[in-house]
């Protein structure tokens, strides 16, 4: 699923903040601005309250109860489809995998989105539009289309297999999405395809905010390249690589389409993720709402103490 | 069916994923308010002569509708159908919304249900039927194989549509090249099959048949013939302990590890090797029909016959089924119009099915279908025979089984164990595993 772009300085700088020092306005005039901003406000965040928290506190409802279908009853005890949970071999299972997604493909995926807009960055590249826009357009494309096209070409019979074979790597097939590390690894090579161009966008925008004086200036003092890039230009691009990690974070654990669409969850649902078994829960078997409410709360809070424990280790600013 | 089925998914997929990207786009805006004309409209105005319905194949279930439309005016002239198409991949999410909601009056008056999800949904959601047991329809003019799938606790739910009844189907020409005809696959046990698979394998270098990994369809068929499921009769989950499922995946594992079962990753692979003549024969449900004859090339090589019995199991039989559909008379219906209809088209039409049939492949689940000249005709694609009247008696001998309200989660557990077995992992641990994954989802 695509991550909301957060934008956390956006929501501080309400007019309400502006009239800065003076708790009670200076004049009817700037009550009344004050007012009008806080108008314009609540549209929006009337909207989010209720199409978004409402639900989520529903949700939350849900998760403590239990039954089939639309027979739901208070779970016995409350936390019935928490404890349930530490029993089942399957969600134990798409976390791990999932896991396993987050730990191999986000840092491949982040390192070379930092390389990649470097070298976009250079103002010497020549056709530099053109490898912009390659480089972007598989985040411009469909999940359930590339999944499908992944899952076409690494097909037994597909282009991968005949062109490892023609090269001479291979004499038979490899059956790629019919062994559980093989598809594991189709599955990441997809994600790093798909994502890896939508964070270079971001590093690009960092990179274009640096001053190009601390770069000229750190040249002056005789760095080369490679110590302009740790010591002047990675500090500075700090705050955004904070935030793709967390949106890739983020993104990784609530992954579903390339489970669902590429591998069907396969192997004996060694590639199948959190969101796709709690689809299954929900949707695809007999629908048990409550264990479904209960599996998407643990995968929020996953998401929260990983983001919480980014932020600490990695926003120093004060 | 399940062809479509599964091709649909893909594009149930596309839609969910351009649902929840536009977030909270416009479902009710514009699919509600068609089903609140369709559903509750009906229900307002109900005496009057229309009848709303929801199915998903405008080739096949949809025309097979269309067609009962005007069989049904022959004697109610004012009578019309409201058909809106709905994929089985909307259609189980709508049903499953609208009950949760409590909605009831956005229900069509008949809704087409798959029957391996009639249990779960007529368990989980009786709310959403409307039982039709003494409603003049005579079910027992269908195979109770058939019937059973709608069945709860002794009342009828559901009219049969179409058959899943399965057969073997083979390649007359590459069985040729091994010196072997259709009779010598008719009637056989699976030892028979394995044995002289060998032999096309060794003549030919193909296999027999293909089918999915991790799907275990080839292995229920073989419950089934022998009238057994994943449940018992009260419907407690029986994957371990159960001497037909074992001898099936025995007889599974050999056809795989002599490759004389080629296993594919997907349906489109699966239909690949049928069409592209990389196996001499598949065995599945008729539907199964339509996807060969999209093979022209093939036309004429084909035959078709009853399934191998699996030895050694008490009741095993020559016949099974997989996949199929029935029409169900929702809660929100007319149901007095909504079953005459039903009782004097799909069950009581023999002109129904004898157009239906040569037009859309429909195969009657209806005896007295069967009995049709229409059924009789000989059939070019499988080298004249008539195998409709040969399916339509196949129909006739199918056991009946207890698919159950888990019939999926069993289906998918048996599916894990059997990749697991295949990995190499000892078939009682695989089983025992899958016998807790169910009894777990079943707690």
């Amino acid at each position: 699923m695509m991550t909301p772009v957060v934008r956390p300085d956006r929501a501080t700088t309400t007019p309400a903040k502006r009239t800065k020092g003076s708790p009670r306005y200076s004049s009817p005039a700037a009550r009344r601005r004050s007012l009008t901003g806080w108008a314009f406000l609540i549209p929006a965040a009337a909207l989010i309250g209720l199409m978004m928290f409402w639900p989520m506190f529903q949700a939350l409802i849900l998760s403590f109860q239990t039954g089939r279908g639309s027979n739901l009853d208070w779970a016995d005890p409350l936390t019935f489809n928490y404890d349930r949970m530490l029993d089942d071999d399957i969600f134990r299972l798409t976390l791990t995998t999932t896991l396993l997604y987050l730990v191999i493909q986000v840092p491949i995926m982040l390192v070379t989105a930092l390389v990649l807009a470097n070298i976009l960055n250079n103002p010497r590249l020549k056709w530099k539009g053109f490898w912009r826009t390659a480089i972007f357009v598989p985040a411009a494309i469909s999940l359930v289309s590339y999944s499908l096209v992944f899952r076409t070409i690494f097909a037994t019979d597909g282009l991968v297999n005949d062109a490892l074979i023609w090269v001479g790597f291979i004499d038979n097939p490899i059956n790629w999405l019919g062994e559980t590390n093989t598809a594991r690894l189709v599955i990441i090579l997809g994600l790093l395809w798909r994502w890896t161009g939508f964070n270079v966008i971001f590093y690009l925008a960092a990179l274009q905010n640096i001053d190009p004086t601390t770069l000229e200036a750190a040249k002056m003092d005789g760095a080369g390249p490679i110590r302009t890039f740790f010591s002047v230009t990675i500090p500075q691009m700090k705050p955004m690589i904070l935030l793709t990690v967390i949106m890739s974070t983020n993104g990784t654990i609530q992954m579903f389409d390339e489970s669902y669409n590429l591998t069907r969850g396969g192997p004996a649902n060694t590639t199948m993720t959190m969101s796709h078994y709690l689809f299954d829960v929900s949707f695809q078997n007999n629908p048990n709402f409550g264990y479904g409410a209960a599996l998407s709360y643990v995968i929020l809070i996953i998401v929260a103490v990983l983001a919480a424990i980014q932020m600490k280790v990695g926003d120093k600013r004060d | 069916m399940m062809t479509k089925f599964r091709k649909g998914l893909t594009f149930a997929a596309a839609a969910t994923l351009a649902f929840s990207l536009t977030a909270c786009s416009s479902d009710d805006g514009t699919e509600g308010a068609e089903g609140t004309d369709g559903g509750s409209g009906e229900a307002a105005a109900a005496g009057d002569n229309s009848l709303t319905v929801w199915a998903w194949d405008p080739a096949f279930n949809i025309f097979a509708m269309e067609e009962a439309e005007k069989v049904y005016q022959e004697e109610h002239p004012d009578f019309t159908l409201d058909i809106q198409e709905v994929t089985w991949e909307d259609l189980q999410p709508r049903l499953t919304t609208l009950a949760q909601s409590q909605e009831f009056g956005e229900l069509p008056d008949i809704f087409l249900m798959q029957n391996n999800a009639f249990q779960k949904n007529a368990l989980n959601y009786p709310d959403l039927f409307t039982p039709i047991t003494d409603s003049g329809i005579a079910f027992d003019e269908f195979p109770e194989g058939v019937t059973a799938y709608s069945v709860i606790d002794g009342e009828n739910y559901g009219v049969p549509f179409d058959a899943g009844t399965a057969i073997s189907a083979l390649r007359t020409d590459i069985l040729e090249e091994a010196g072997l005809t259709v009779d010598d696959f008719t009637d056989i046990t699976w030892d028979e099959y394995i044995a002289l698979g060998e032999q096309v394998l060794e003549a030919t270098g193909k296999p027999m048949l293909s089918g999915i990994a991790g799907e275990p369809d080839t292995i229920l068929m073989m419950l089934q013939s022998a009238g057994q499921s994943l449940f018992d009769a009260e419907g407690n989950p029986t994957i371990t302990d159960n001497e037909a499922l074992s001898s099936a995946i025995d007889i599974y594992s050999q056809m795989v590890e002599k490759g004389i079962y080629l296993e594919v990753n997907s349906w489109d692979e699966y239909i690949g090797s049928l069409v592209n003549g990389n196996v001499a024969g598949t065995i599945n449900g008729i539907w199964i029909s339509g996807s060969l004859q999209t093979a022209e090339d093939q036309a004429g090589n084909w035959g078709v016959t009853n399934l191998p019995i699996v030895d050694g199991v008490d009741g095993a039989t020559h016949y099974s089924a997989n996949g199929g559909s029935s029409w169900a008379v929702s809660s929100n219906a007319n149901v007095e119009l909504a079953t005459d209809f039903l009782a004097s088209t799909f069950a009581g039409s023999t002109e129904l099915y004898d157009t239906i049939l040569p037009s859309a492949g429909a195969v009657a689940n209806w005896l007295p279908a069967g009995d049709s000249d229409v059924y009789s005709e000989p059939q070019e694609f499988y080298g004249g025979q008539p195998i409709y009247a040969d399916v339509i008696s196949f129909g006739a001998e199918v056991p009946a089984n207890n698919t159950g309200a888990y019939y999926y989660e069993a289906r998918d557990a048996v599916g894990v164990a059997i990749t697991q077995i295949m990995g190499g992992t000892a078939p009682a641990d695989a089983l025992g595993e899958a016998q807790s994954t169910v009894e777990f989802a079943m707690n």
